[in-house]
């Protein structure tokens, strides 16, 4: 009777022949989706969509397979952020070419937290991620001459893509950022799509479930957990550069700030850790969630039910303060899907369906 | 010939020597047995044979290799496995999943993993439960999988701490079988065990810790009928 327990992993077999072609779908959808819908506001959304999804995947590589809890990893975000506008803003060089400078920063900055911060385990090794993340952002908010400071560095404009003299897009309007987007979530879904069907992807998620016994088995743990470090890095540095050239301002506490590092590690915990899909999940409930409160909706639905009036003595009262209290309703709800839903929202359906499958046969 | 040569070692922790100038030679295919009272000193040994530990003093000499100060995942590779007292399942990986990260040691191929893992785990009798979570296996068939996971590292040396412990009857009867099988196929045995009748049957040789030092060493014949042995370890147990 015991044996009910272990999960038979490969019972979704069903579901697993529907999906090459539910993908596919998806994404023809998606591609499609700027010639139907033309609003800026909702090409805003799913690009805000694209880049939380980009920003899970690239945690998910050190963080959900090999179990490396980063809490840090703001310094890669901000490393792609302030390599690729600098460039552009100061050497008048083309992001297309800054991003790959940002990845290179992002690996020496990955390089030198790997060293530092592998020595450590568990919750030393969180904290090492947080000081690490949080020095970048002192030296870069007090390296004046170099980085503008606190005053952030704003993009004045952004060059057309040109391909052999021949203009394939400028970025007058929100489009091509929609495409860039969606191409880097593609390409983040297929790295991490490779990872763990390689033997890096056994590796990393062996050091996550036991490090001594992936030890003596012969991985290699500093090597491994470094490679996972890296592609993470690279593949949130790319993130960063999106979000600066989208946004077209940086400055240290947006772009290497501690709630960024919380931000990218609750899109995977709140989605489902260590799976391709979980980065996706997260991110459709934490986008949506955080705009709706950003925009107030509490305070608008009940002014839309005529209990209280907008202009009243309370409406005046609840429309600001539910507008501060976006935050606190925010972390509450993670607080509860963490709370009852330790495998992520992915976890918990999961675990609905088996059940219902189980109590049916 | 000896495959393994343990050479005067001892295992400060701080005051504590858990192993106290411990010498002995485990020769090439043969089943060496450890036995001890419990805190005597015998996982402390492994730890410090697999590069877990590095010794305080001593040598550990491997096919001829000085392996002090060498890392755990060196030391697998160069064909030395370990088991651990207690089991240490990948438990979010499938039971496959599980054996492969063994073979991987030998093979970049995932294809040739998953092969070398599915004979490994038809050897320990578990290919119906390759598809299962580890961690949600009852304990006998965890302590028949990390047979199988470090038997799919291609080991010459396989060092089994308590791999029989928690099991009843029948489970114990199935791993000595296997330790045979195992010592059949040419690949040297140190087995730490309690039980002194399994112990006896499958052992070549035993040495016997208390407090960190040999006791003694032998045939089991001879290790029986020691009277230091019979005061110090069997009249414990049997009391
Ligand atoms: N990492 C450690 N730090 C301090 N003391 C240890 C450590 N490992 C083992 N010991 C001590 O060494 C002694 C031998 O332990 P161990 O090798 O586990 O014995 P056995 O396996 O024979 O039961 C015990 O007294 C134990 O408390
Ligand atoms: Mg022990």
């Amino acid at each position: 009777m015991k044996d009910t327990s272990a999960k038979n992993v490969h019972g979704k077999a069903g579901f697993k022949s529907a999906e090459p072609i539910v993908t596919l779908l998806v994404l023809a959808g998606l591609a499609l989706f700027p010639t139907l819908v033309s609003s800026p506001y909702s090409l805003h959304l799913m690009i805000l969509l694209f880049l939380s999804i980009i920003m899970g995947q690239s945690w998910n590589i050190v963080g959900g397979y090999a179990g490396q809890y980063s809490v840090g990893h703001a310094a890669y975000f901000g490393a792609g952020a302030y390599t690729t506008m600098l460039l552009m803003q100061q050497w008048k060089i083309a992001p297309w070419y800054g991003v790959w400078a940002g990845m290179a920063v992002a690996v020496v900055v990955a390089l030198v937290v790997g060293s530092i911060c592998f020595r450590l385990r568990g919750p030393y090794f969180v904290l090492a991620s947080i000081a690490v993340a949080e020095i970048l952002r002192l030296s870069t908010m007090n390296l004046k001459d170099l980085t503008n400071g606190a005053e952030g560095i704003l993009a004045t404009e952004i060059p057309p893509l040109t391909i052999a003299g021949k203009v394939i897009t400028d970025f007058s309007t929100k489009v091509p950022f929609y495409y860039i987007g969606l191409g880097l979530v593609v390409l983040t879904i297929v790295v991490t799509f490779l990872v763990q069907h390689s033997k890096l992807g056994y590796y990393f998620q062996a050091i996550r479930e036991d490090q001594d016994a992936a030890h003596s088995l012969g991985i290699n743990l500093t090597f491994h957990k470094n490679i996972a470090l890296i592609v993470s890095a690279l593949l949130t540095s790319l993130a960063g550069s999106f979000y600066a050239i989208y946004i077209g301002f940086i400055d240290p506490p947006t772009v290497l700030g501690l709630d960024i590092s919380v931000q990218i590690v609750l899109i995977c915990i709140i989605g489902g850790i260590g799976t391709i899909y979980g980065p996706v999940v997260g991110s459709l409930v934490l986008v949506p969630l955080s705009e709706a409160l950003r925009s107030n909706i509490i305070a608008e639905a009940i002014f839309a039910t005529g209990a209280v009036s907008p202009t009243s003595g309370v409406g005046v009262f609840l429309k600001e303060n539910l507008a501060h209290a976006h935050a606190l309703i925010y972390g509450v709800l993670v607080v509860v899907v963490i709370l009852f839903m330790p495998d992520g929202v992915l976890g918990f359906v999961r675990k609905l369906t088996t059940k219902r499958k189980g109590e049916r046969s | 010939m000896a495959i393994l040569e343990i050479k005067n070692v001892s295992k400060f922790f701080g005051g504590l020597a858990a192993n106290a100038d411990v010498s002995f030679e485990v020769a090439q295919g043969s089943i060496m047995g450890l036995i001890g009272p419990n805190g005597a000193g015998k996982t402390t040994l492994f730890n410090c044979i697999t590069g877990y530990y590095e010794p305080s003093r001593g040598e550990v000499i491997f096919k001829g290799n000085r392996m002090n100060g060498l890392q755990p995942d060196r030391v697998c590779k160069l064909g030395m496995a370990r088991t651990w007292q207690k089991v240490r399942p990948l438990a979010k990986m499938s039971v496959l999943d599980n054996v492969m990260v063994g073979a991987l040691c030998r093979t970049n191929s995932l294809k040739a993993a998953r092969e070398i893992a599915m004979e490994q785990l038809q050897v320990v009798r578990m290919d119906g439960k390759a598809a299962f979570l580890a961690g949600g296996l009852p304990i006998g068939e965890r302590k028949k999988l990390e047979m199988a996971r470090v038997l799919a590292t291609k080991p010459e040396l396989l060092l089994l701490d308590e791999v029989m412990g928690g099991l009843n009857q029948s489970e114990s009867e199935e791993i000595v079988l296997l330790i045979l099988d195992i010592k059949s196929r040419g690949i040297t045995q140190m087995v730490i065990e309690h039980d002194m009748k399994t112990i006896m049957r499958i052992s070549d040789r035993i040495v016997v810790l208390t407090s960190g030092e040999k006791l003694t060493e032998g045939t089991p014949q001879e290790v029986v009928s020691n009277q230091a042995v019979i005061d110090a370890y069997l009249g414990e147990s049997h009391s």
